[in-house]
């Protein structure tokens, strides 16, 4: 019975798993325990790695792949709006939302892809520098779960069943919650930018 | 010419008390520039959309017009803000603005992906029955949207550059460089 | 939601996830607000925008 019951809901066992290991880290002071140990690391990364050394030397190159970041971030923004605002009934009211959220999710793959790529080049261009920003690791951490969330989530979700079979408030709190996920991902990356 | 009228635009601008307070704040202008470069996915990010489904990279099974007829307005908002946000920060710092290089190309990118658009939106009306449910567009059309990412593309990386002081007034010589960049000062000193 | 049971594994998962994070988000923001404006109070006495050094 317990087994049943284990394996019919795995991924929600799995969910509040995670949920209870973020607890923890942060209850048994785990996170303040491996902070300092990072930032050897981060040091490395700005002054001995290839990233870190093309990015410090080469300032038109950073700011080149910088932009690629925004671009993808650009993609990435288009394909989330797209799909959300039409799970919200605001546009594209004539097209399935089923349609949009199984066209658009490997462009969102691909332009998380680079987004990620591009963005471990600018942290380590940066290094020890983005160590100390609190935005930084927020940002770090909103990207993780967010990134979690459309692909072990809610994607997996919303092409499961067609959406009509799904209650309306439950495709909303979906929508919301993407949106304002990756709204905070580029608000975070844009203040790392700032300080 | 032009650069001596376009400095003492310039000017004349920076003498304003609102540019003045615009960039003294310290919260006015990160949040101007925060909201310019956010607003690029409702703006750029549609128009992506659009362009990826001319390439049949995105939804190839939902007819192109209407993809593209859905995103124009999201994507006429995006652009508006992005207008009103850019013009803010060129009035805010407008004599570094008009002076760099990175934004006068930028400049000239934008002018040309503008009339691209215009372009293939004739275009598009006039093949519109034709090819509409096709995975991929006919061949002018195919052109028009790398033309639009290719140029989108370069705005954006030149509207990175701008930030930079590389090849500022202050840090060259070169007399070209000083021209486009109508560097009038330095290029009369020299 | 599914012929059986309407709320299955993937159901569960993504109200939870998404409750949660929505959660953690808006605590965020709703932070974040509320030391901005504790920052303009601190300046200046009052939260206002115009007229500000601070903002505008």
């Amino acid at each position: 019975m317990l087994g049943s019951i284990l394996s019919q809901y795995a991924r929600t066992l799995s969910v509040f798993a995670v949920l209870l290991l973020i607890v923890l880290i942060e209850a048994l002071g785990v996170r303040e325990a491996v902070y300092p140990g990072l930032l050897p690391f981060f040091t490395w990364m700005r002054e001995s790695s290839w990233l870190g050394v093309i990015g410090t030397t080469y300032g038109s190159v950073y700011a080149t792949v910088e932009a690629v970041h925004l671009l993808s971030m650009a993609v990435l923004g288009g394909t989330v709006l797209a799909t959300d605002l039409r799970l919200l009934g605001v546009i594209f009211k004539d097209i399935p939302s089923e349609t949009l959220v199984t066209g658009t999710h490997k462009c969102f793959r691909w332009a998380l892809l680079v987004a990620i790529l591009t963005g471990i080049f600018c942290a380590a261009g940066v290094g020890d520098k983005v160590y100390y920003m609190q935005v930084f690791w927020i940002k770090m951490l909103v990207l993780l779960l967010g990134s979690c969330y459309m692909l072990f989530i809610k994607q997996p979700f919303l092409t499961s069943r067609p959406h009509a079979e799904i209650n309306p408030w439950m495709i909303r709190l979906l929508a919301i919650t993407s949106m304002l996920t990756w709204f905070t991902v580029a608000a975070t990356g844009r203040w790392i930018g700032f300080s | 010419m032009i650069n001596e009228l376009l400095l003492q635009f310039g000017q004349w601008m920076e003498a304003q008390q609102y540019s003045q307070m615009l960039v003294a704040g310290y919260y006015s202008y990160s949040w101007l520039e925060a909201t310019h470069v956010l607003t690029l996915m409702v703006s750029i990010g549609s128009l992506f959309i659009i362009d990826f489904r001319m390439l049949g990279l995105v939804m190839p099974n939902v007819p192109a017009s209407t993809i593209a007829a859905r995103l124009h307005k999201p994507m006429i908002i995006g652009f508006v803000i992005m207008f009103i946000t850019g013009a803010l920060l060129v009035y805010a710092k407008p004599v570094e603005t008009i002076q760099s290089l990175w934004f006068r190309m930028k400049m000239i990118l934008l002018f040309l992906a503008f009339i691209n658009a215009w372009v293939f939106n004739n275009r598009m009306k006039g093949a519109e029955g034709n090819w509409d449910n096709d995975p991929v567009a006919p061949k002018p059309l195919r052109t028009g949207a790398i033309a639009s990412l290719v140029l989108w593309c370069g705005v954006v990386i030149l509207g990175r550059y701008i930030p930079y002081d590389w090849v500022d007034c202050t840090n060259t010589t070169n007399t070209t460089i000083l021209w486009a960049a109508g560097c009038v000062d330095q290029l009369n000193a020299l | 939601m599914g012929d059986n049971n309407k709320w299955d594994d993937k159901t569960v998962a993504a109200v939870s996830t998404a409750a949660i994070m929505l959660g953690g988000l808006l605590y965020y923001w709703v932070g974040e607000g509320q030391s901005t404006v504790e920052l303009l109070e601190l300046a200046y006495g009052s939260v206002k925008f115009f007229n500000n050094p601070l903002v505008f």
